[in-house]
């Protein structure tokens, strides 16, 4: 998820209406120039730098990286610019307003590789840019395209061409492109396409100066005549006279070495997409991450365990002292809640960022596409085509985007099985529960134990998608895999960063809002007695209306060996915020015996309950209850991305496929499991 | 059919020149990358499960052994 603010466009699957570019940049005040202010688009097909470019021109986060359709929803930022040199020659400058500073709503529409809308994407690009009426649509629109690739990416300029719209074409990728000894003339293309081109470097942030020029001398003038197309029905006629055009300009403007020269990425390429080899790195490359999250983590997450436990329930209590509150339900509230609740949260942001940290050197290095290209077989079996790969991946960071993601898929009902299952590709958040069980449980093995629930969530993800196949969606045919590969790059700190700390800062939202209401909410339903001649805040929390409702549901898992109502506290909690379930814990092993520093002795607690929930076999159960949270509803935040792209009734579907899905994994892990632990 | 060989059969690194693709449905997606007939390109790598990374107007392409099998060519 990025904190930018975004264009939240309810799309239907398939039909989407006109839409305004201008009204969904005024809907929301904040991050938009002003009603007056002009509005640039910028389009672009996957790859060409366009998302670093817009995080380049307004300093705000989006969604960056080497993967095709990292971008799903629109975002938008404000883009302040100031001219390079005046544009008037004036003695006595008049022209104030020209070389006055002026602030762009900029908005990042998802790449796309034409206005044909094969996807949900290209529908959204494709609705801005040509349905709207004239109001509507942006005042300019900006093409990335990348210089390596010239002719590549010059079918979305000839389509964008022939509407009534301010164009200017921004040539990125000019190094990657000198290495393999293309070099792009910018004067010569310009006069070829009939509007402005600008060399940039995203990465490097050069050439966003002269673009600010360009772009504001092009606002000042009026919409250029649209390019003139054959009159004919026959797209494959339009279409050639696009190709024609645009290999002309390709032609005119660029040098190209004799042939296209081999370069290190096809190199590499060859290996990472071979046979044998290629899934063999691909392993590796997974293992590697879950190691460093596991083993690297574990000494960053104990420090900052200790010091919430003890500086700052500490510090907290004797505040509460001072104030006269100590004992008090206020003291419960706050030690017990806020401090016990976010604060074993934030113990966890190490992890997280680490986590982040790896998917983006990942994303950004390249190696995602090929990974696709490794695991397309795996995905047709299925009746995915490759590209659904993308939003899986991103499923085992944060399903939400990940559902989000589903829209590069051209088929509906692809979609709608994407959509489906997401939920069981086992997302960052359900890690941090695999890792505090797996190093209380399985110590010195719980790198195996977590990567084994890994390896659990793929087969999940292909069994399920085989049932729903074979049962569901018994004729749907599966896309091949066209997958446009990006050349590898080495992963620059700033984009790196830049991407971690957007992630991060996600999660810390996810933190502070839906966690700390629910970590709230958990404690005043275990601070209202259901007995008598108890006080609010002093009740046991057996004796609560919390307690009441966890113990009525406990015996459903009693089969699957954890049926302590704490335990099944935990998976109701667990139903909001994966991340809330070890602050559940925590909380209500707190609330049952308030002494300060409880919080360190939670792994004690827990295996405690385990071993007596499953009749001497806790291994067995730990195990169970991991797959049960692997395979249930993620968190209410997917679901209401579900919701969104699925409807509310596909939606449903999927809470309750997962809930028997779970359930029967669950039983069948801990009854074979005890017979040998 | 379309005259040419199938491009499972050319060699890897060869310059080709695509002469047809049997299933019209995936013409305008493949002609978007460059893909078009008449194109010059040439395979550069056999992926797993029988695809090719095909190289065409500077770009890399993946392409999967369903698709390769209905792209026709001759050797430039």
């Amino acid at each position: 998820m990025t904190d930018s603010t975004r264009v939240r466009l309810s799309l239907a699957p398939t039909v989407i209406p006109p839409m305004s570019a201008k009204a969904c940049c005024h809907t929301v005040a904040d991050q938009t120039a002003g009603t007056t202010e002009p509005v640039v688009a910028l389009v672009g097909a996957p790859n060409t730098g366009k998302s670093t470019l817009f995080n380049g021109l307004t300093g705000s986060r989006v969604t960056m990286g080497n993967w095709p359709g990292t971008t799903v929803e629109v975002s938008r930022g404000v883009w302040r610019t100031t001219l390079e040199s005046p544009t008037c020659h004036c003695e006595d400058c008049s022209c104030a307003d020209a070389e006055s500073p002026l602030a762009i709503t900029l908005l990042d529409l998802p790449g796309a590789y034409s206005l044909d809308a094969h996807s949900p994407d290209e529908q959204l690009t494709r609705g801005l840019l040509q349905d709207g009426t004239a109001d509507e649509r942006p005042d300019l629109c900006v093409v990335t395209v990348d210089a390596s690739r010239l002719a590549h990416g010059l079918y979305l300029v000839s389509q964008i061409r022939e509407l009534p719209l301010r164009v200017v074409v921004a040539v990125t990728m000019s190094d990657v492109a000198a290495q393999r000894g293309v070099s792009v003339d910018t004067v010569l293309l310009s006069q070829a396409l009939g509007c402005p081109v600008v060399a940039t470097d995203p990465r490097r942030r050069t050439g966003l100066a002269a673009l600010a020029t360009a772009v504001r001398t092009t606002l000042t003038d009026p919409a250029p005549a649209p390019r003139s197309v054959p009159a004919s029905d026959d797209t494959l006629v339009i279409d050639d006279d696009r190709f024609t055009w645009l290999s002309a300009a390709a032609a005119q403007a660029t040098v190209v070495p004799g042939h296209d020269r081999l370069t290190l990425s096809d190199k590499v390429d060859r290996w990472v997409t071979a046979p044998v080899a290629g899934p063999l790195i691909f392993l590796a490359v997974m293992w590697a991450v879950f190691q460093v999250t596991t083993t690297v983590a574990a000494p960053l997450q104990d420090a900052l365990d200790r010091f919430f436990s003890g500086p700052v329930s500490h510090a907290v209590v004797s505040l509460l002292t001072l104030a006269h509150l100590n004992g008090s339900w206020v003291e419960g509230l706050l030690v017990n809640g806020l401090v016990a609740g976010v604060g074993m949260l934030l113990t966890f942001v190490p992890l997280m960022a680490l986590m982040f940290v790896l998917l983006a050197l990942l994303e950004d290095s390249g190696y995602l596409a090929r990974a696709a290209v490794v695991t397309d077989r795996l995905m047709r079996t299925m009746g995915l085509p490759g590209r659904a790969f993308l939003p899986l991946v991103v499923g085992f960071g944060c399903n939400v985007p990940a559902i989000s993601a589903t829209r590069i898929l051209p088929d509906a009902r692809q979609r709608l099985l994407t959509v489906l299952l997401v939920p069981f590709t086992s997302c960052s958040a359900r890690l941090t529960v695999f890792v505090m069980l797996g190093s209380v449980f399985f110590g010195a093995n719980a790198g195996t134990a977590v990567f084994g629930m890994y390896v659990s969530s793929v087969a999940l993800v292909v069994l399920v998608g085989l049932l729903l196949r074979r049962t569901l969606w018994r004729t749907m045919g599966a896309e091949p895999l066209i997958i446009d590969l990006p050349a590898y790059h080495v992963p620059t700190l700033r984009l790196t960063a830049a991407v971690v700390w957007q992630r991060l800062r996600g999660f810390l939202k996810t933190a502070s809002g839906i966690i700390v209401i629910t970590v709230c909410a958990v404690w005043v339903l275990q601070a209202i007695p259901t007995t008598g001649g108890e006080g609010f805040g002093h009740v046991p929390v057996e004796n609560s209306v919390y307690g009441v409702v966890a113990r009525s549901i406990s015996p459903a898992f009693a089969p699957a060996g954890f049926d302590q109502w704490q335990t099944a506290s935990a998976l109701i909690v667990g139903f909001v915020a994966k991340e809330a379930v070890i602050s559940s814990w925590a909380q209500t092993y707190a609330t049952e015996q308030p002494q300060p520093g409880q919080a360190g002795l939670l792994g004690d607690h827990i295996q405690a309950a385990f071993q007596q929930s499953s009749g001497g076999h806790p291994l067995p159960a730990v195990l169970a209850f991991m797959v049960f949270l692997l395979a249930y509803t993620p968190c209410v935040a997917t679901l209401a991305a579900q919701r969104r792209e699925v409807g509310l009734r596909w939606t449903l579907f999927g809470v309750g496929m997962q809930l028997v899905t779970a359930w029967l994994l669950a039983v069948a892990v801990f009854q074979v499991g005890r017979l040998f632990w | 059919m379309n005259p040419g060989m199938e491009l499972a059969s050319a060699p890897l690194g060869t310059p080709l020149t695509l002469v047809g693709i049997d299933d019209p449905a995936h013409r305008r997606r493949l002609a978007t990358l460059g893909l078009r007939e008449g194109a010059a390109f040439r395979c550069l790598t056999r992926t797993i499960g029988g695809g090719r990374i095909v190289l065409v107007g500077g770009s890399r392409i993946a392409l999967s052994r369903d698709l390769v099998q209905q792209l026709r060519a001759q050797a430039a």
